[in-house]
């Protein structure tokens, strides 16, 4: 392991995935991929944290799933925010921001 | 929130489709992986394990993503369900037992429960029917429920402050003769105040009903049909309205027809005006004929109502001492006359199914606890296994509510086909203004009946199985699976607790049954046997005059005394047992006179000679009517033997006068014979003081004939021989007198009947109950017996020993249910005829009857206990 990996602070899973499919819909290995790449190998989604994540999010209606073909037209289930998820997911990007803004002004105090 | 639920029903109900849809899902993220794996250069091999590594394991993974479903509850309650139905389905004997068991009792209480329902709690079918009210006369000095005269009414009517209609109609009916369109028909009208149909709130099907000017001269000759009339005898001719009819040899305009569901009074099938300007007899204090209805103002109770019309009653007393001194009105709620006699029997009925119910409950609960102890093992290992006892116990339960719910499903098929035996059984008793059938108040008593009762006979059972100690039964190896006391002693608690219920039932219906025969050997007073009767009124228009009338009676009579079979012919105005009655007040010639209030009351009948032989009344002393008497109404009367105790104690009544101003202002009759009395109102009334005046002039006659046969074989030739004199004559209905006999008691023996039933299944449950449980200590205790048997022990004693057991609850269950007998019957007294609530010969009779059942159901397991093979039993420990 060249950088050190860090486990997900409980919680903060939801934001992620919310956050990964901002940008269009996907499935499920392609949100890992996408968490890891661009926390460039920080943070991994364990696979069996990941779906139950997913099938928590939709059963509260902040994301919607459909069968569609992936690249090499396989079947997969795409993901995709809904309205309510929309609305969660910058709920959740302010808590966030509060929380870690306040815990860095006690570090840099101390 | 709608997506929420949308995705839970789809878990719940696509279970086996989540689940592919799952599989895929994760199928297809390991392969990703893999191909991934691949491009990094790794073996195929290499690739899989190390996506299977970092996947974790599927299974938990699944089943995580199960849990966000958050249907987790209700799939275990499925789960209880299909393993619930599977144990079912493999015990089908204790199944059907079960399911029958308890489709006996709900269907029992579902059937009576919908009778219960549309007499007693469906509202009236009239509009707002709580502000209806039905005011009965009533004598302040104890006198019964009666009717209210004519001119009182109109000053009750004009006097109120407190209702918004107050209506009448006559106190029974009227009989009109339609002729002019094909066969003539007799047909039974009610006079009704021009208000009656606003105060009912009842609106016409078609044209219009009455308004308060029908009342007036000259609007009075108009009918309204009522609904059977009209599609019956009318063919549901549409343009009805506006034609006119011939009634009683009068015109009348029919001027609209009733709703389908509307039969008031009970077999009206037409009505017509009162007109108190036109009609003399509506013009009289003295004759309490009308029976009100009124409609409270909105807001205004009963009681204020009362108060308003004792108020009225008051001036009146006043202002006519002489007709209405100690006359008042009892207001009491529409519901209570029209339900009548019928509300104690449906309260008893409904109470004895309710035991049955219960009674259901007790066997199979025991049932289920002798299940439970022999699924001992497989409780325990499913404890060890790591099952929370609240789990069992709800599985238990849930077993127990699918029987409940299986049972109820069948017993409201029972119910269906219950009510119509019901309805059959009670017949005209059952108020015409109630609609009976299983509807969906029924239905979801049903539900609610049957899920009580899995909750009543499930719930000991559930607790039951999860109590014993779980290591214990599994050393035991699961054979005699741990009998704990506490179960036997349930089990045996509960068969004494059905024992008793049951003999509370039978006791009850022993009491009816007593009661049904005395009243079936109480003696009329005249013998029934080969008797045909049959009711006529003549048209007035026809036979004006009393000379005509006597004309028509008297061909009439020689007619059918000639023919062949006929023995006698009897006419008379008031029929016994019929429903029919007149009485008059009187006095005796040459006694000081008496005070208005004071006089002599007898029923009051007019008969031809033949009446007394035909119906074989005795004559006591002096002599009956001679032809010349009878057919020319002479001043002769016949006393019963009743008014001649009453009327003169100590004196000889023959050749004494009476005076009947009511009848015959200007005449006084000679006393000429004393003849039996007769039960004229019902086998369970005291006879009552009666006098037959000879009269052939009267415009309507019950005849009575007696045959040397079967009576009903002369129908044909009495409407032949009518046909003959007056082809337009209609005729009533022709019976026996033995069935007058037999509908007067109709009552008594639907009361009788339906509790009997209900008391013959509560004894056969509670006989299975208690052989269920000796069978089941019988075969725990095979070994004991085995040992005992093979030590010496004679099957004498071992029948004595199983026996000793049974019958030693089978009396506890007796004196227990001898008990509440003893307080439960008392609530009978009404429904009891000639004997008392505590008759000690039922009680015995009963508790005899019980200790033979008792007796049967422990000597069957009893038997099978001494045929026992010590040997084998033995060697199967």
């Amino acid at each position: 392991m060249k950088k050190t990996q860090t486990d997900l602070l409980q919680g903060t899973l939801d934001l992620l995935v919310l956050k990964t499919l901002q940008s269009g819909p996907t499935h499920g290995w392609d949100i890992a991929q996408r968490i890891q790449q661009i926390s460039q190998d920080v943070l991994r989604v364990g696979q069996g944290s990941l779906y139950p994540a997913l099938h928590r999010l939709e059963a509260q209606g902040w994301i919607a799933s459909e069968w569609g073909a992936s690249e090499n037209n396989r079947k997969a289930k795409y993901y995709k925010l809904t309205a309510a998820g929309r609305k969660q997911l910058s709920a959740e990007t302010e808590t966030w921001k509060r929380f870690t803004g306040a815990v860095e002004l006690i570090l840099k105090t101390s | 929130m709608l997506n929420k639920l949308r995705l839970r029903l789809r878990a719940l109900f696509f279970k086996p489709k989540m689940e592919d849809e799952l599989q895929a899902e994760l199928q297809f993220h390991l392969e990703k992986e893999i191909e991934e794996n691949i491009a990094r250069g790794m073996t195929p091999e290499e690739a899989r394990f190390a996506a299977l590594r970092s996947f974790g394991g599927v299974e938990r993974v699944k089943e995580e993503s199960r849990d966000v479903r958050g249907v987790r509850l209700l799939e275990e309650v499925w789960q209880d369900m299909r393993y619930g139905a599977r144990m079912l389905f493999k015990n089908p004997g204790f199944t059907l037992v079960a399911v029958l068991t308890l489709s006996m009792g709900i269907g029992a209480n579902v059937a009576i429960f919908s009778v219960v329902n549309a007499v007693l709690i469906q509202p009236l079918p009239f509009a707002e029917p709580d502000r209806l009210v039905w005011a009965w006369g009533n004598i302040r000095s104890g006198g019964d429920s009666i009717g209210v005269s004519p001119v009182d009414y109109l000053d009750y009517r004009a006097q109120n402050m407190t209702f918004e209609q107050f209506a009448a109609t006559f106190s029974i009916p009227t009989y009109l003769n339609l002729t002019g369109a094909g066969e003539p028909e007799r047909l039974e009208a009610r006079a009704v105040t021009g208000n009656f149909f606003q105060a009912l709130g009842v609106n016409a099907a078609l044209g219009r009903m009455f308004l308060p000017e029908n009342e007036k001269l000259g609007s009075e000759r108009v009918v309204v049909l009522s609904q059977e009339l009209w599609r019956g005898r009318f063919g549901g001719d549409p343009s009805i309205v506006g034609k006119t009819l011939t009634l009683n040899g009068n015109n009348y305009e029919v001027i609209g027809v009733a709703p389908p569901s509307f039969k008031f009074p009970q077999g009206a099938e037409l009505w017509v005006p009162m007109s108190f300007d036109a009609d003399p007899g509506l013009r009289q204090r003295k004759a309490h004929f009308l029976r009100p209805i009124g409609r409270l103002k909105p807001g205004v109770t009963l009681a204020q109502a009362q108060a308003d019309m004792d108020a009225i009653a008051r001036r009146l007393e006043a202002q006519y001492p002489e007709s209405n001194a100690g006359w008042n009105l009892r207001m009491v709620p529409l519901r209570d006359p029209l339900v009548g006699n019928i509300r104690p029997t449906l309260q008893m009925l409904f109470g004895a199914v309710g035991f049955v119910l219960l009674i259901a409950c007790v066997n199979v609960a025991n049932l289920s606890l002798a299940r439970a102890a022999t699924r001992q093992k497989e409780i325990a290992v499913r404890m060890a296994l790591g099952a929370g006892r609240l789990r069992i116990a709800r599985q238990m339960l849930t077993e127990n509510m699918l029987l409940a719910l299986t049972g109820g499903a069948l017993g409201v098929i029972l119910a269906a086909w219950g009510v119509d035996l019901i309805v059959a059984f009670i017949g005209d008793n059952i108020p015409p203004i109630a609609q009976v059938g299983v509807d969906r108040v029924a239905l979801t008593f049903t539900l609610g009946v049957s899920l009580l009762t899995g909750l009543l006979f499930g719930l000991a059972p559930a607790l039951m199985a999860t109590w014993p100690q779980l290591s214990e039964t599994l050393k035991d190896g699961g054979k005699g699976a741990g009998q704990s006391g506490l179960r036997n002693r349930t089990r045996s608690l509960l068969v004494v607790f059905e024992t008793a219920i049951a003999v509370t039932l039978l006791i009850g219906a022993g009491l009816l049954v007593r009661s049904y025969i005395r009243l079936q050997h109480v003696n009329p007073g005249f013998d029934a046997a080969n008797v045909l009767t049959t009711r006529m009124n003549l048209t007035y228009a026809k036979y004006d005059t009393p000379e005509k009338a006597a004309a028509f009676w008297g061909q009439l009579h020689d007619r059918l005394a000639a023919l062949p079979g006929v023995e006698a012919v009897g006419m008379i105005t008031e029929l016994p047992l019929s429903g029919q009655s007149n009485s008059a007040l009187f006095t005796v010639e040459g006694r000081p006179p008496v005070l208005p209030g004071q006089e002599f009351d007898a029923s009051f009948r007019r008969v031809n000679k033949d009446y007394l032989r035909s119906m074989r009344i005795p004559l006591l002393r002096g002599r009956g009517f001679t032809e010349q008497e009878a057919r020319q109404n002479a001043e002769v009367v016949l006393i019963s033997e009743s008014l001649a105790s009453d009327v003169f104690p100590n004196e000889e009544p023959l050749g004494k006068r009476l005076r009947i101003p009511q009848y015959e202002p200007t005449s006084s009759f000679e006393i000429v014979g004393v003849v039996g009395d007769i039960r004229h109102h019902g086998l369970d009334y005291t006879p009552y003081a009666a006098m037959y005046l000879p009269a052939l002039s009267a415009g309507w006659m019950n005849l009575a004939i007696r045959a040397a046969g079967d009576p009903m074989s002369l129908a044909a030739a009495v409407r032949r021989e009518t046909r003959a004199i007056d082809p337009d004559q209609p005729i009533g209905a022709i019976r026996t007198m033995e069935q007058v006999l037999s509908e007067s008691v109709s009552e008594p023996r639907y009361r009788t009947g339906l509790l009997g039933l209900f008391a013959l299944v509560a004894l056969i449950l509670a006989g299975v109950g208690i052989y269920g449980v000796i069978a089941y200590t019988t075969t725990l205790r095979s070994r004991e017996i085995g040992v005992r048997l093979a030590l010496g022990a004679q099957s004498e004693d071992v029948l004595k020993l199983i026996i000793g057991q049974g019958v030693r609850l089978a009396l506890a269950g007796l004196l227990l249910g001898l008990g509440g007998a003893l307080s439960l019957t008392r609530v009978m007294k009404t429904l009891l005829f000639g004997i008392s609530a505590t008759d000690p010969l039922t009680f015995a009779v009963i508790a005899l009857l019980l200790v033979v059942v008792a007796l049967v159901a422990c000597w069957l397991p009893a038997r099978r206990a001494t045929k026992v093979d010590p040997m084998i039993v033995l060697r199967s420990e």
